[in-house]
């Protein structure tokens, strides 16, 4: 990748006719597609059990603008909320012929997509984030222990005691997001597959995807919607979804 | 932080419906199967977003950061303190406000980059919302160096 995007051309390319969503079942029928920007003339490129799907990228210019990434993540969203088995390709993959799809893509990668096809087969992504609320979470802190009270009312204009407040604060709230983290996803279970990220912002609980069986999904949102009920006011939970399985693509 | 919690639809869920950018961009962003020799996009912007997103955090920084927030939480609790201690939180709460400017700032040059100014995201300026993991970026970082000392130069000036 880092070659090719040294070479890229910052237009775009007369020769690239195919940009391509992702691959799905051979013989997968497209609802009325929506017909905007890269998505236009949305159609199936097939060979063997697979299908690459092909949209048309714009005429005269690169990709990379909001739109693109909204048209791009739309189009399998769609399909994978509509039951449709999709496995999405790296935003950007632009080729020039249908030929080439095959040649490069559905040809020499047959049996792998098959096999991904069916990791995510009746399976959606949902993306979560859970926050803590600052001034709750550090009230807490504060109440719940003696010794950053003290260090609170020793912090004086050196940077010495506002570093060792803040370090202590910051500990209590890694601590205080292991608990909450683990208590959270116990809630939201069952799920098919969870990936944690990692994340150093000492005010996140966790950033986690799911992957969740479709017919499970409203389920798992009632679920989710308990527990934030259960945490109104003290931690935030925002999530996105339901989106293609973008995170669980290797292994399966 | 709290109006997210009073929500569409009656849900305790803040759901964004449709996606801001920065969710689609954290979503997709280096995701997906790839064919090496044609993924063709200018993402120099792109990066930066999730790059600046992530120096946020530096310990130290946090640390005061949260220090800051300790005292400040005091001061609103319980009404009273002496002056010097006023004075304090009231310079450190200016220096955290420059920080945190300095990185919307950022991100709205992102945003300008990849000409997403019809579908800004509705965070709060909150830091680190976009936040990601992964030995990826390094990647990232070294290919899209120039662009970032640019975005730099711009924080400095605002």
């Amino acid at each position: 990748m880092t070659a090719s995007l040294a070479a890229a051309p910052t237009a775009g390319s007369p020769e690239a006719e195919c940009y391509v969503f992702g691959v799905v079942d051979a013989g997968t029928r497209l609802r009325a597609p929506l017909e905007v920007g890269l998505a236009s003339g949305l159609r199936l490129v097939e060979h063997g059990a697979v299908a690459a799907l092909v949209g048309a990228p714009p005429p005269e210019r690169a990709l990379g603008r909001a739109s693109d990434l909204v048209d791009h993540d739309r189009v399998l969203a769609d399909l994978a909320s509509g039951g449709v088995a999709v496995v999405p390709l790296r935003f950007g993959t632009l080729l020039p012929d249908d030929a080439t799809v095959v040649a490069e893509l559905l040809e020499p990668r047959h049996d792998e997509l098959r096999r991904l096809l069916d990791v995510v087969r009746d399976r959606v992504q949902f993306t979560l984030t859970a926050r803590f609320e600052r001034d709750t979470v550090l009230r807490e802190v504060l109440e719940d222990n003696a010794d950053i009270q003290r260090l609170r009312a020793a912090a004086d204009d050196g940077m010495g005691s506002r570093l060792a407040l803040g370090e202590r604060v910051v500990g209590e709230l890694m601590t205080l997001r292991d608990g909450e983290a683990a208590a959270l996803l116990t809630e939201i279970e069952p799920v098919v597959a969870g990936q944690e990220r990692q994340t150093s912002d000492p005010l996140d609980v966790a950033r986690v995807s799911v992957l969740v069986e479709l017919a499970d999904a409203a389920a798992f949102e009632q679920r989710l919607e308990e527990a934030a009920r259960r945490r109104a006011g003290r931690v935030t939970v925002r999530l996105v979804g339901p989106s293609a399985a973008y995170d669980f693509l290797d292994g399966g | 932080m709290t109006s997210a919690v009073a929500t569409r639809r009656g849900s305790y869920i803040d759901r964004p419906s449709p996606s801001s950018l920065a969710d689609v961009v954290e979503l997709i962003l280096d995701k997906g199967l790839v064919i090496d020799a044609y993924v063709r996009v200018s993402l120099v912007g792109i990066e930066l977003l999730t790059i600046d997103a992530r120096i946020v955090i530096a310990s130290v920084d946090t640390y005061l950061r949260f220090a800051e927030a300790t005292n400040r939480l005091d001061l609103y609790e319980k009404g009273g303190k002496d002056l010097s201690e006023l004075t304090e939180s009231l310079s450190e709460g200016g220096a955290s406000g420059k920080t945190s400017g300095a990185i919307e700032g950022a991100e709205k040059k992102v945003e300008e980059f990849i000409g997403g100014s019809d579908d800004d995201s509705d965070d709060d300026g909150d830091s680190g919302d976009d936040g990601d993991s992964g030995g990826q970026r390094q990647r990232a970082r070294s290919r899209s160096s120039s662009s970032r000392r640019r975005s730099r130069s711009s924080e400095d000036a605002e």
